[in-house]
């Protein structure tokens, strides 16, 4: 399982489903200033941009990976901006050619000197921070499902999918339980769909990464969000060990009140996929 | 009396991944026959460039004088291939993309062997080789040398690479390795790109019919049919589908009378 080579007649696809509610916009990671949306915002793009550089051969991206990221809070909606506007599912060179635009930003490095200094570097964009109304979470696992569906009808012998959900609260359209199961048992020849699960929250609790059981969660939501995170494949857990993410057979791809550092290094090892290297960008933060 | 002479004999063989023409082949055969030098370079795919970093590796150091087979060597040669990479991007009007990915440069595997005749004496063979193309020795069906890696378990996703950057490239090049010996009546040197050589090593240890068919396949140059052969054996899941770079080079001994 998890072992068929990513090719482009045999690409895979990888889904980030975004909780965009109101309470989004609370503070994050002990800076007033930083909206949960607004990081949340920037690692997206970020983890785009990796798989579009990963992807790039010369002047050619190739379709490795198609890519869909889905926002929900007021409404569940694909969340691409620009030409890519309600587009469900892109080709990874689509997505490459249309950003919403090339932001610079700037980044510290060494000046060789002991002292560092600020470098440009171009940051694309292709979602925009949403924060406002509730969790629609099982409507958002409804569209999940309906895209790979259709994805695995066509696809049938490819990597599995990835869905990597991040949510800052409880579900306020039911219990996602059986949805999140029904999505963990779809299929390729490959193995089961992987979903993951990442749970961020102001409060500054401590934070559990990637668990083997669910006996030490704090409560129900937390628990089932557990139950609805897939085991760690191999691959992926040799992405955590580089990654210094202490992660063990049987670990699932689930992370509870999870802290900035939490939440790059869980998009990180979601798209690490099988034989990829990851491309290292977290010091671009 | 009888005077005694080494034949040589090489083939070469190079086969892309399944689905990919042989223009998209990232692994590179070089192959100087006057100077008996051979090399094989593989260009990792996620790279920017690759393919040209490879065949510029490949066919630059089987003609470069001096040959660069001692450590200091190599050191100076792979800084000036890098630069000349670099270079040839420097017109190019590329993507946002493309530059952010040109910035990591490009990387590859290579290992390079050269052979030199001496006189009353069996002909020398040198070789270096980073990354994870290897080179094989065998004789009577056994492997006698194996570098830079001798286990087929040790290839990996992630091997240490010859990088284009020469910021980057003191690093890599500590691991590299260099060997030589005198050639021995009989000896088969292989030259492979990593899933060839990962499969090769396997077959030998399981003692495989696969590897006799292999090498009669490639000694007779029967490439068709070599190339249904590994088609095979992807198929079948045996060996990873990848580009697939080998050069062979075999050693006799020719006894003459004299006259």
């Amino acid at each position: 399982m998890y072992s068929v080579q990513i090719t482009r007649s045999n690409p895979t696809c990888i889904i980030l489903l975004l909780d965009q509610s109101g309470s989004m916009a609370d503070p994050f990671g002990g800076d007033k200033e930083t909206r949960k949306a607004d990081y949340v915002a920037d690692v997206v793009n970020h983890t785009l941009h990796d798989l579009v550089i990963r992807c790039t051969k010369t002047e050619e991206v190739r379709n490795y990976y198609y890519v869909s990221v889905i926002g929900y809070g007021r409404k569940v909606t694909p969340a691409f901006g620009g030409p890519l506007l309600n587009r469900r599912l892109t080709p990874i060179s689509e997505a490459a050619e249309y950003p919403l635009r090339i932001e610079t930003r700037y980044k510290r490095v060494s000046d060789g000197m002991g002292g560092s200094l600020e470098m440009p570097v171009r940051f694309p964009l292709w979602i925009l921070p949403q924060a406002d109304g509730g969790t629609p979470m099982c409507q958002a696992f409804e569209q999940v499902r309906e895209i790979l569906e259709q994805w695995l009808a066509e696809h049938p012998g490819g990597f599995p999918p990835t869905v990597l959900h991040l949510t800052d609260g409880e579900s306020s359209d039911g219990d996602p339980e059986e949805i999140g199961r029904e999505i963990m048992s779809l299929q390729t020849e490959d193995g089961p769909v992987l979903l993951f699960n990442c749970h961020i929250s102001s409060q500054r609790s401590s934070k559990i990464e990637y668990p083997i059981s669910g006996k030490s969660l704090p409560d129900g939501f937390a628990r089932t969000l557990f139950q609805i995170s897939s085991p760690l494949p191999e691959n992926f857990l040799a992405a955590a060990a580089q990654l210094g993410v202490r992660a063990e057979p049987g670990s699932r791809g689930f992370v509870f009140n999870a802290d900035p550092s939490s939440v790059v290094q869980f998009y990180e090892i979601g798209t690490s996929l099988t034989g990829m290297k990851p491309y290292m960008w977290m010091d671009a933060q | 009396m009888n005077s005694q002479s080494w034949h040589i004999e090489a083939r070469h063989f190079l086969l892309p991944k399944s689905g990919y023409t042989l223009n998209e082949c990232e692994d590179a055969i070089g192959i100087n026959t006057s100077a008996l030098r051979y090399a094989v370079a593989d260009g990792a795919t996620e790279a920017f460039d690759s393919q040209t970093w490879a065949h510029q590796l490949a066919h630059s150091w089987v003609t470069h004088e001096p040959p660069a087979l001692a450590l200091e060597d190599f050191r100076s040669w792979a800084a000036d291939e890098g630069q000349r990479l670099h270079s040839s991007w420097s017109g190019l009007r590329l993507s946002w993309y493309a530059q952010e990915k040109a910035l990591g440069g490009s990387f590859a595997a290579f290992v390079g062997l050269q052979f030199e005749m001496l006189n009353g004496s069996p002909p020398r063979w040198q070789a270096i080789a980073l990354g994870d193309s290897c080179l094989v020795r065998c004789r009577d069906e056994e492997i006698r040398e194996a570098l830079p890696l001798a286990d087929y378990e040790s290839f990996n996703a992630a091997p240490l690479l010859l990088p284009s950057l020469g910021s980057m490239q003191e690093a890599a090049l500590s691991h590299t390795a260099v060997r030589s010996g005198m050639v021995e009546q009989g000896d088969v040197f292989l030259l492979l790109s990593d899933a060839a050589a990962a499969w090769f090593l396997l077959m030998s240890l399981k003692r495989d019919p696969a590897r006799s068919e292999f090498e009669t396949l490639l000694a007779s140059a029967r490439e068709e049919e070599l190339g249904r052969f590994f088609d095979e054996q992807r198929l079948s899941g045996r060996i990873k589908d990848d580009d697939i770079a080998i050069i062979r080079i075999a050693f006799e001994l020719n006894a003459h009378p004299e006259t």
